[in-house]
C-alpha cells in the first residue's frame, strides 16, 4: 500500500532503527496514525486498519464469538414456542427446548474522553490525542461491528453530551462514525464524574472502552470504575497520551506553559523541571494502572505515535484471554 | 538633595537597558500549550521560583547599580538646615584662588579648576561678590571683586597653568589681603580649587591665619596620586677654564610613587648631543644622586640637559643648565727677587690647571708699574719695599675692579707697607711676632662659611699648620677677619677697596715663618682665595621664578633675549652694575643675543612639583582657620555655602561609586551562581 510504503521511505531516510513496528523482513505491519490521518473518513479509516489488521492475523481470535448452541431443556409451560426443537419433537415426540448463548453478541459502548486537554499536539499541525481517540473508537468500533457486537458511543468533557446508545442493526455505524466525527475537544476534565453517569446510563451489562488521558486523581477514578464494574460491564481502559506529555523535551530555554484546558500559563525551566515532571507523570501512570489492576480493569497506554493496530492487537489479545 | 552636575541624570535612560533585556528576555519565552500542567506545577517550584527571584535581583542589582553611578556623576550633596535661606548681613565676600602651579598641567587639572571656579562664579547670588586669584609660588589678582559673572567668565577663559612651584600661604595671604582691602561689610569666604600637593606647604613653618571671620573651603581637582619621576637638581659648576669637565657633576633624580620605577633612561646631553646614558631602577620614594665627570667641553657656553626618559608628567623629566668654558686671565706675584719665596706659591697654583688664571712671577723690582692694570690678579708675596711707582699702580688697580692677595713675611715693614697700600690693605700692619724656637701658633677662629674655607668645613684640618712669625695689626673699618691665630691676631682678612677686592694673610705663604707650604692644606687653601678673588659667581642654571643678572656687553648694551618658546623678551629692570635682571618663566635656555655672539642662561621648574602626594587637608583647613571646624563650615551666619563647597566637603560620590561597585560585584557573584546552577540543572 502506498502508505506503508511512504513509512518506510521515511523511516529509512532518517536511519531509525528497525523498531517494533516492524517486521523481521523489514516490511512495516501496523498503519502509521500520520499517515491515517490523510483518511478523512473515519469509516474507511476503520476499515483499513481493520482489515489490513485482521489480514495480517496468523489466527482469527473470532471463534469465540460466535452465536452458538449451548444445551438442551425440558419444555415448561409459557416457553416461547420459536424456541422448540422441532425435528426433535419429530424424531423423539418430546418437548424440548434449544437454548443459546444469548451473550455471545456483546454491547460495546466507547467512552472518549473529549476534555480540553485532548485537543493537544506535541508537534505544530500534529494528529492530537482527541484525534487519535477518534481512529482508534472507530477502529474498535468498526472490529466489533464486525463481529457483530452492538456499538454505542459516549462523548464527554466536564459532562456527557454525545450519546448513542448501543445497537447492531444496519446504519448504526454510519452513525457511530459521524457522532465520532463531529467531536470537538474544549473544556475541563471530569473524568470520575462522567464515568458515574455513564454507569447510571448503561443499563445493560457490556463491555464499555474507555478513552482518554485520565488527568484526574486515581482515587476518584477507583469509584468510577467500580460503579461500572458493579454494573457488571468489562471495561477496557485506553490511556492516551501525546509523546511529548510522556518525555517532556523541550528545546527552548525558558516556556511559557500554557494549561490547556484553564488557559492557566506557568513559567518554567524545561531543563530544570524535565525529571520532576517525568517522575510525577510515571507515578501517576503507575497509581493508575494499580487502580485499574484493583478494578480488574484492562489498561493499556498508548502515545499517539503508536500505530493504532498496536492498540487493536492489544485489545485483542485481552478480550481472547477473557473468552477462554 | 541637589546636584552639581544635574544633566548627568539623563543617564538614568540608561536603566532603561537593564528592564528592556529583562523584558526582551521575558517576551522570547515560547508560550505552549501543555495539558499535563497539573504535574509541571507538582514539581517543587523552589528552583524555578528561586531562579526568577535571583534574575528579579540581578536586574534590581543591575539597575540599582547604574543608578548610583548615574548619581555618583551627577555630584549630589546635601543642604544641611543651617544652609541658606537666612538673610545675609552684609554683602558676600568670594576670593576664588585657582591653583596655577605647574602639578595642575597634569592630566587636564587646571581644566578641571577652570570648570569648577566658573561653576562657583555661576553660583554667587545676588550681591554677592566674586573676587579671582591664580597662584603658585606668588599670587596674581586676575579679577578684584565683583559682581559681574560675565566679566569673571571672561577674565577666567584664557587663564592657563604655568611653571611655577605652590605656596599656599602665599595664596592665602593674597586672598586675605584682598578681602581685608574690599572692607566688606558681610561674611567673607575664600575658596581654594586646587590639587593639594603635599609639596605646597609646610606645616612646621605655617605662622599665618586667615581672620576669624573668614571661611575657607577647599575644592579638591587633584585627583588620585599620580606616579612620578623627575630631575630635581644638577649640582655643577658653572664656569670652567680648562676642556676637560673634571668636577663631579651631580644629577639628582626622584621617585615619587610608592612603586618602583624602572629602568629608566637618563640622558645627558651637551649641546643637543648624547654624552651619555644610564639606566637607572628607582626604589618607591628613592633620590638618588648620578654623577656625570671627565667630560669634554667647547669653549664659550655650552647648553647641557639631563633628560629622563619616562613616560610620566613630562615638564619635569628634563633639566637645563649650562656649562662655560672660558679663558683664563692674567694674575702676576710680585716678591722679593731671587729669593725663592714664590715657589711653593707657584707650584700649588699651578697645579690642577682648574684656576682661572695664568701665572706670572716676578720681583717688585722688576715689574712695570704700567702694566699691572694688564692683569686681573695681583699676589704681593712678602715683596717687601715696593717702588712708589708700583705701590700708587697697585692701588689704583684694586679701585679700578683688579684683585689683590698680600701676603707678609720678613721683608715686610709695617709702616712702609701702611703708607704704600694703607688706603686698600683690610689691616693697618703693626708689630711683627717671632716666636722661640719650637713655639707655635696654629690658625683658629676660621670662618668656616666663608667660600675659602669651603674644602676644609668636613675635614677641619686647616689648624695643623705651625705658625711662627706673623704681624699683628689692626683691621680697618669694612674689613672682615677670616681667620685668626691662637692668640686672637688677625691671619686672613678680606676686604673691598673701591671696586676691588683685597686678602691679607699677616704670614708667609712661603717657609719664612711657617710650615704651611709643607701641610697637606696649602694648596686647596691658596687655590681658594685665587679662586674666590678670580672666579665669578655664574649659576649652571636658575630656578624659575628667581631672578638673576644678565651682564651687558662691553659697551655696556644689554642683550636682546629670547625665551625658551622663541618669544623675543622685553629688557628687563637695568641694575646698579649696568646688569639685566631677568626673571624666567617657563623652563629651558634663555637666549642672550650679544653683538658678539650669543650666551645663554638655563631656567628650570621646582622639583617638588613633580611629586603629586596629597596635604592633609584637615590639618590644612585647621592651620589656617584656627582649628574651628564652623570656620570653615558655615563661617557668616546667613551665608550660603556654594554647592561646589557643599559638595566638595560632602564628597557623597564617593560613597555612591562604592556602593555601585558592591553591587556590581554581588551581581557578578549571584550571576554566576545562577549560571552555573543553570548548567548543572
Amino acid at each position: 500500500m502506498w502508505w506503508r510504503r511512504n513509512r518506510k521511505d521515511k523511516s529509512q531516510a532518517a536511519g531509525e532503527p528497525a523498531g517494533p513496528a516492524q517486521a523481521a523482513g523489514g516490511s512495516p505491519r501496523f498503519l502509521d496514525p500520520d499517515v491515517l490521518a490523510r483518511i478523512g473518513s473515519l469509516e474507511l479509516l476503520a476499515r483499513a486498519v481493520v482489515e489490513g489488521f485482521i489480514s495480517g492475523l496468523h489466527r482469527s481470535p473470532f471463534t469465540g464469538f460466535s452465536t452458538e448452541f449451548a444445551e438442551y431443556r425440558q419444555y415448561n409451560a409459557g416457553d416461547d414456542l420459536r424456541y422448540l426443537d422441532w425435528r426433535l419433537l419429530g424424531r423423539t415426540d418430546r418437548y424440548f427446548i434449544k437454548k443459546y448463548r444469548a451473550d455471545t453478541n456483546a454491547q460495546v459502548t466507547l467512552l472518549v474522553d473529549t476534555s480540553g486537554s485532548m485537543g493537544y499536539a506535541g508537534a505544530v499541525g500534529g494528529l492530537t490525542k482527541l484525534r487519535y481517540a477518534q481512529f482508534l473508537a472507530a477502529a474498535l468500533a468498526h472490529l466489533a461491528a464486525r463481529q457483530q457486537d452492538a456499538v454505542g458511543l459516549v462523548g464527554f468533557g466536564e459532562a456527557i453530551h454525545t450519546h448513542v446508545p448501543a445497537l447492531n442493526r444496519t446504519g448504526h455505524m454510519r452513525t457511530i462514525y459521524g457522532r465520532l466525527s463531529a467531536l470537538e475537544a474544549g473544556g475541563e476534565t471530569r473524568l470520575s464524574r462522567s464515568l458515574h453517569e455513564v454507569a447510571e446510563r448503561l443499563t445493560r451489562r457490556g463491555v464499555v472502552i474507555l478513552i482518554s488521558d485520565f488527568y484526574d486523581e486515581p482515587g476518584r477514578l477507583a469509584d468510577a470504575f467500580q460503579h461500572l464494574r458493579f454494573r457488571g460491564h468489562d471495561l477496557i481502559a485506553f490511556h492516551l497520551l501525546d509523546r511529548r506529555e510522556v518525555e517532556f523535551d523541550f528545546d527552548d530555554a525558558v516556556l511559557l506553559l500554557e494549561d490547556s484546558e484553564t488557559a492557566e500559563q506557568l513559567p518554567v525551566l524545561p531543563d530544570v523541571v524535565a525529571d520532576g515532571y517525568r517522575e510525577r507523570l510515571t507515578a501517576h501512570v503507575e497509581a493508575l494502572r494499580q487502580t485499574c489492576a484493583a478494578n480488574r480493569v484492562d489498561y493499556e497506554q498508548v502515545t499517539t505515535d503508536s500505530p493504532l493496530d498496536f492498540a487493536l492487537f492489544s485489545f485483542l489479545s485481552r478480550r481472547a484471554g477473557k473468552a477462554k | 538633595m541637589s546636584f552639581l552636575n544635574p544633566f548627568f541624570l539623563l543617564g538614568l535612560a540608561a536603566l532603561a537597558a537593564p528592564v528592556l533585556v529583562h523584558l526582551v528576555r521575558r517576551t522570547r519565552a515560547r508560550r505552549v500549550e501543555f495539558p499535563a500542567l497539573y504535574f509541571v506545577r507538582q514539581v517543587p517550584q523552589r528552583t524555578i521560583r528561586r531562579r526568577t527571584l535571583r534574575d528579579l535581583l540581578l536586574l534590581a542589582l543591575r539597575c540599582l547599580a547604574l543608578l548610583l553611578v548615574v548619581f555618583a556623576f551627577t555630584r549630589p550633596f546635601f543642604r544641611g538646615a543651617e544652609a541658606g535661606s537666612s538673610p545675609a548681613r552684609g554683602a558676600l565676600l568670594t576670593v576664588v584662588l585657582l591653583d596655577a602651579s605647574l602639578s595642575m598641567r597634569h592630566a587636564g587639572r587646571f581644566d578641571e579648576a577652570k570648570r569648577r571656579a566658573r561653576a562657583l562664579v555661576g553660583e554667587a547670588r545676588e550681591g554677592e561678590r566674586v573676587a579671582l586669584l591664580t597662584f603658585a609660588e606668588g599670587f596674581e589678582v586676575v579679577s578684584d571683586f565683583t559682581a559681574d559673572a560675565v566679566a569673571l567668565r571672561a577674565a577666567l577663559a584664557p587663564l592657563s597653568a604655568g611653571y611655577e612651584a605652590t605656596d599656599y600661604e602665599q595664596a592665602l595671604r593674597g586672598a586675605e589681603a584682598l578681602i581685608v582691602k574690599a572692607r566688606g561689610a558681610g561674611a567673607k569666604r575664600v575658596l581654594m580649587v586646587s590639587d593639594f600637593q603635599a609639596g605646597g606647604w609646610d606645616a612646621s613653618r605655617a605662622t599665618f591665619r586667615l581672620g576669624s571671620d573668614v571661611r575657607l573651603a577647599l575644592i579638591d581637582v587633584g585627583g588620585d596620586v599620580a606616579p612620578n619621576a623627575a630631575v630635581t637638581n644638577v649640582e655643577a659648576r658653572g664656569e670652567i677654564y680648562a676642556q676637560k669637565y673634571e668636577d663631579k657633576l651631580a644629577v639628582h633624580v626622584a621617585n615619587f610613587s610608592d612603586d618602583e620605577r624602572g629602568p629608566v633612561t637618563l640622558d645627558f646631553q651637551i649641546n643637543e648631543q648624547t654624552i651619555e646614558k644610564r639606566e637607572l631602577t628607582l626604589a618607591p620614594r628613592e633620590h638618588r644622586v648620578v654623577e656625570f665627570t671627565g667630560f669634554n667641553l667647547a669653549e664659550g657656553a655650552n647648553r647641557c640637559a639631563v633628560r629622563l626618559r619616562s613616560e610620566d608628567f613630562a615638564p619635569d623629566n628634563d633639566f637645563y643648565f649650562t656649562l662655560g668654558r672660558e679663558a683664563q686671565s692674567k694674575a702676576l706675584i710680585i716678591d722679593g727677587a731671587g729669593r725663592g719665596d714664590s715657589f711653593y706659591l707657584r707650584s700649588a697654583l699651578a697645579a690642577g690647571g682648574g684656576l682661572p688664571f695664568t701665572f706670572d712671577v716676578r720681583g717688585a723690582a722688576a715689574v712695570d708699574p704700567a702694566a699691572i692694570a694688564g692683569h686681573s690678579l695681583v699676589i704681593l708675596n712678602d715683596a717687601g719695599a715696593a717702588p712708589g711707582a708700583l705701590s700708587e699702580s697697585v692701588t689704583r688697580f684694586v679701585e679700578s675692579g683688579g684683585r689683590l692677595v698680600i701676603a707678609a713675611g720678613p721683608n715686610t715693614r709695617p709702616e712702609s707697607f701702611n703708607s704704600a697700600f694703607g688706603r686698600v690693605a683690610p689691616l693697618r700692619l703693626g708689630e711683627a711676632v717671632l716666636l722661640q724656637r719650637g713655639d707655635t701658633v696654629a690658625l683658629t677662629g676660621v670662618k668656616n662659611s666663608h667660600p675659602i674655607f669651603d674644602v676644609f668645613r668636613d675635614g677641619g684640618r686647616l689648624p695643623s699648620a705651625r705658625v711662627f712669625g706673623y704681624v699683628r695689626g689692626e683691621p680697618r673699618a669694612g674689613a672682615s677677619v677670616l681667620a685668626t691665630f691662637e692668640d686672637g691676631s688677625p691671619a686672613l682678612v678680606e676686604s673691598g677697596a673701591g671696586a676691588g677686592r683685597v686678602l691679607l694673610y699677616t704670614s708667609t705663604l712661603g717657609m719664612s715663618w711657617s710650615d704651611l707650604p709643607l701641610t697637606p692644606d696649602y694648596l686647596p687653601l691658596v687655590q681658594q682665595m685665587v679662586r674666590y678673588l678670580g672666579e665669578r659667581d655664574v649659576s649652571a642654571w636658575h630656578r624659575l621664578g628667581q631672578a638673576f643678572a644678565v651682564t651687558s656687553d662691553a659697551e655696556g648694551r644689554p642683550p636682546a633675549i629670547d625665551a625658551p618658546s622663541g618669544a623675543r623678551l622685553k629688557n628687563g629692570e637695568p641694575s646698579r652694575g649696568g646688569e639685566t635682571l631677568l626673571t624666567g618663566s617657563e623652563p629651558g635656555f634663555y637666549r642672550l643675543r650679544y653683538a658678539a655672539g650669543h650666551r645663554f642662561a638655563a631656567v628650570n621648574i621646582d622639583g617638588r612639583e613633580g611629586d603629586f602626594a596629597r596635604l592633609n587637608q584637615e590639618e590644612f583647613l585647621a592651620a589656617f582657620t584656627g582649628g574651628d571646624p564652623d570656620a570653615r563650615r558655615s563661617a557668616g551666619a546667613g551665608e550660603r555655602e556654594s554647592g561646589e563647597e557643599v559638595e566638595a566637603r560632602q564628597r557623597v560620590w564617593w560613597p555612591l561609586l562604592v556602593a555601585a561597585l558592591l553591587l556590581l560585584a554581588a551581581e557578578s557573584m549571584l550571576a554566576r551562581r545562577t549560571k552555573v546552577a543553570k548548567m548543572i540543572g
